[in-house]
């Protein structure tokens, strides 16, 4: 049995979401670097414009932890309140060689879970009273898994920077509509104007690439989930009845919460997506099925 | 972790770092001459049990290994599963310097079979003068010990005798240097 059957070793290896990550966030940087063009060759007015963006994302890294828990209705909970919790994530620490974050329960019914912070020592995970009561303790652990894992990567830290040009172009698309209208639209400025029309390609497209890049990061947090569990399956179940519970029961109470920067195991406006290209999450059962593959990996059948 | 690995969300779990696992048999004279703890003649090995058919037999195998070896040294050797899923292999023995071995035998028998990064981690008990439970916890990823004292009532521990502990066994213990990485095992079986 042991002898010839393919070595789990390559068990969690997936080249071509690595790939697609790393183009991804080329092209993303390629769009920045036309901004940046457009900007300098603007003037000041460009400088400006990066300056507060800066300070609104150095804000949304360093400040927005506290404010998005008290959004979300979490509070920090200490080992003797949620005992069970805080043991499963001590040993998923341990397993994840990470040091252990601030745990936090939101009590609402809506089932779902969430990670904050920018690196693994500022990190708060929480989940809801609903995700508790509705998963076995497996399940439960494979999703606690994947929002270490979005900690491990850094999940929050990336995906701010990779705004933050977007948000120049979108402050500069609003600037563009507040000064350009006031000074009359003909006369002087054409790098203005070239400016104005080069940010809202900025935005536009950078919306687009950036939705990728958060699908494949969930890809990735599923992943890395079903190796430190070793239960693939466990976390697709919990996604399954994740999804039927979600249906079941109005998201009125995490509508407010969308912009937050934060790490959900799964999207809370979920069902309502137009498209798939619009939506942050990858649907149901792409990871469903990837994190099957995962097992037939595991279990040597692949 | 590299900055490419964090842009592209790679994530390998860590394999055990270089054994330092032996340390505590030296360390546990100093432990009962100079600090008064016992062994409790139990040790145990903590481990994800994989529901795959080769880790079934690598942990089969494993276990007869102890059976047959334990019935030359006298080793104990029983299984639990804990509420978390996790398994234990709980060794019993009144020498020491066995526990320790029998503890390496059931973790170099998952490392050699590929799974070392399945271990959680390893778990020593000792009494007090008090008969009081004293426990020091060996982290394989970290190759680290770290000490654990329930204090007794829910999810409480004695910080302070842990924080002692860790001063007065010096370094003849690696012992994990972060503080926040000293996770307590609420518990334990043995």
């Amino acid at each position: 049995m042991v002898g010839d059957m393919p070595r789990p070793t390559s068990f969690g290896k997936d080249t071509g979401l690595q790939l697609r990550m790393t183009f991804t966030m080329f092209l993303l940087g390629l769009v920045y670097v036309i901004l940046v063009v457009a900007l300098l060759g603007s003037g000041v007015n460009g400088v400006t414009v990066a300056l507060l963006a800066g300070g609104l994302a150095a804000f949304q890294l360093f400040g927005s932890d506290k404010l998005a828990l008290r959004a979300m209705g979490a509070r920090e909970v200490t080992p003797a309140q949620a005992p069970e919790l805080h043991a499963m994530i001590d040993r998923l620490c341990v397993q994840a060689d990470l040091p252990k974050p601030k745990v936090a329960v939101a009590d609402t019914r809506m089932p779902n879970a969430f990670a904050l912070g920018r690196s693994p020592k500022s990190a708060t995970v929480c989940a809801t009273t609903g995700i508790m009561e509705l998963l076995s303790p497996a399940e439960l652990e494979g999703v606690m898994a994947h929002e270490l894992t979005h900690v491990a990567n850094r999940d929050v830290l990336v995906m701010t920077l990779a705004s933050f040009f977007a948000t120049i172009a979108a402050y500069v698309v609003q600037f563009g509509f507040l000064f350009g209208g006031g000074h009359g639209d003909d006369d002087d400025n054409p790098s203005a104007m070239v400016l104005f029309l080069v940010s809202i390609g900025v935005y536009v497209v950078s919306f687009f690439l950036m939705q990728a890049l958060s699908r494949y990061r969930e890809f990735a947090a599923d992943r890395g989930a079903a190796l430190i569990t070793g239960r693939p399956s466990a976390l697709a179940s919990a996604l399954t009845r994740i999804a039927s519970g979600m249906q079941r029961i109005p998201d009125r109470d995490l509508r407010a919460t969308q912009e937050l920067s934060a790490f959900y195991i799964f999207p809370p406006g979920a069902g309502k997506a137009i498209g798939s290209i619009f939506s942050t999450h990858p649907p149901m059962e792409k990871r469903i099925a990837a994190l099957q593959r995962l097992e037939m990996q595991l279990q040597g059948t692949a | 972790m590299g900055l490419l690995d964090i842009l592209t969300g790679k994530r390998k779990i860590k394999a055990p770092a270089e054994s330092r696992l032996f340390a505590m048999s030296t360390a546990a004279v100093t432990l009962e001459m100079t600090l008064q703890l016992r062994s409790g003649g139990k040790a145990a090995i903590v481990f994800q049990p994989l529901a795959t058919a080769d880790f079934e037999s690598i942990v089969t195998d494993m276990e007869e290994v102890l059976r047959g070896t334990g019935e030359d040294t006298g080793t104990g050797v029983e299984r639990t599963d804990d509420s978390f899923g996790y398994r234990w292999m709980v060794l019993s023995d009144s020498d020491f310097e066995d526990l320790v071995v029998g503890v390496n035998v059931v973790s170099q028998a998952l490392q050699d079979g590929g799974y070392g990064e399945r271990i959680l981690c390893a778990v020593f008990a000792f009494r007090d003068a008090h008969d009081q439970p004293v426990y020091w916890i060996y982290n394989y990823k970290r190759g680290a010990y770290y000490p654990f004292v329930p204090a007794g009532g829910a999810q409480r521990r004695d910080t302070e005798r842990e924080l002692r502990l860790k001063a007065q066994i010096g370094h003849e213990l690696p012992v994990e240097a972060e503080l926040e990485r000293w996770f307590p095992l609420w518990g334990i079986p043995i």
